[in-house]
């Protein structure tokens, strides 16, 4: 699969690093300004929904998914890559899926409770996915499934795969803190709180 | 506590509660399923300690803690049934009696609990949990029929 994908991200680095380069070099934009940008296109996004006209709002969502694309490409080939700047992405990202979500909802495509729930499993997902490494990806992108599989279906299978997904997460988590207790080793009944002393002082150092 | 102790407490909420059909299989998944998390830990154990039986050793995951509420709420509210939270509650529970080092909310916090009535040796705890368990188990049986 890894391979696959890599496969697929050359030939796309390929064709978005001139686009990248005319925005930063041309424009002067920041990847920042592009994050920002993402967030407003995919945001409008909820206005069509809401007035019942799906497919028009599909079509925002997607262009405000190409410049959520570019974002991070800009950054990493200007060198601009920051926690901050990965932070805002995060914050604009959950923002306009938060919207988007609500939208569909507003618009009678499906519950108030099945999109909640699938938008909490989201963001369980976000609070350790750049810790864990693992986020299935699949927020606005499964929204498109939606006219021929059925809005409530796409929220469904949003609200079981991220569920999913923050529990293999923290199994991660937990085995990488099992590793460290295991390379400490010494009295096992007080390994837990030594190695949490630990990791709490690493990360403190940075 | 054992497995023993999880399952007794498990099949008299199930009986208590009247549960029948999927509401169970919850019960069982949640209050007695969740150990098995100990699978995961195995290659670990065997890695660090070898086939030696080793006290202490570091069993527990996420699985079993309080933070694992974060999505065991949300799925019982898609499930829209009570009965994972609460056999989960039950499970961490008697858990937390037992004096072993325990992460509650890990990876959010590094915060480590001994849990409670930690002056009370564990083998008391459960001996008694199990008498006193095994005694509700057969009256609520009993008095059922």
């Amino acid at each position: 699969m890894r391979e696959f994908v890599a496969l697929l991200k050359r030939p796309i680095d390929a064709a978005v690093r001139p686009v990248v380069r005319v925005l930063r070099l041309k424009l002067g934009l920041s990847p920042d300004q592009l994050t920002w940008a993402s967030f407003v296109v995919s945001a409008a996004g909820a206005v069509p929904i809401v007035r019942h006209h799906v497919i028009a709002g599909l079509v925002i969502v997607f262009v405000g998914q190409l410049l959520d694309g570019l974002d991070g490409r800009m950054a990493r080939e200007f060198g601009l890559a920051s926690t901050r700047g990965q932070r805002l992405d995060d914050v604009l990202d959950r923002s306009a899926e938060g919207i988007l979500f609500a939208a569909f909802a507003a618009g009678g495509y499906a519950s108030w409770s099945a999109v909640g729930l699938a938008f909490a499993a989201v963001l369980l997902v976000t609070s350790i996915g750049h810790r864990s490494g693992i986020d299935p990806g699949v927020k606005r992108f499964a929204l498109y499934f939606g006219p021929w599989l059925g809005f409530p279906v796409v929220f469904a299978a949003v609200f079981w795969i991220h569920l999913a997904a923050y529990v293999v997460g923290l199994l991660v988590l937990d085995c990488r803190f099992q590793l460290r207790m295991d390379a400490l080793g010494g009295d096992l009944d007080t390994v837990a709180s030594r190695a949490a002393a630990e990791e709490v002082a690493e990360r403190r150092a940075g | 506590m054992t497995i023993i102790t999880h399952a007794l407490i498990t099949t008299l909420g199930v009986q208590a509660l009247g549960l029948h059909g999927e509401d169970v299989v919850l019960a069982y998944a949640f209050g007695v399923g969740v150990d098995a998390d100990h699978l995961l830990k195995a290659p670990f154990y065997l890695r660090a300690v070898g086939l030696q039986n080793k006290k202490d050793y570091y069993w527990r995951s996420s699985l079993q803690e309080p933070v694992a509420l974060l999505w065991i709420v949300p799925l019982c509210l898609w499930l829209r049934t009570y009965v994972p939270a609460l056999f989960f509650l039950i499970h961490i529970t008697l858990d937390y009696l037992v004096r072993y080092e325990k992460m509650p909310f890990y990876p959010y916090s590094p915060m480590v609990t001994r849990g409670w009535l930690v002056r009370i040796p564990d083998k008391v705890k459960e001996a008694v949990l199990v008498v006193v368990l095994i005694c509700a188990n057969l009256w609520l049986f009993l008095s059922v029929r």
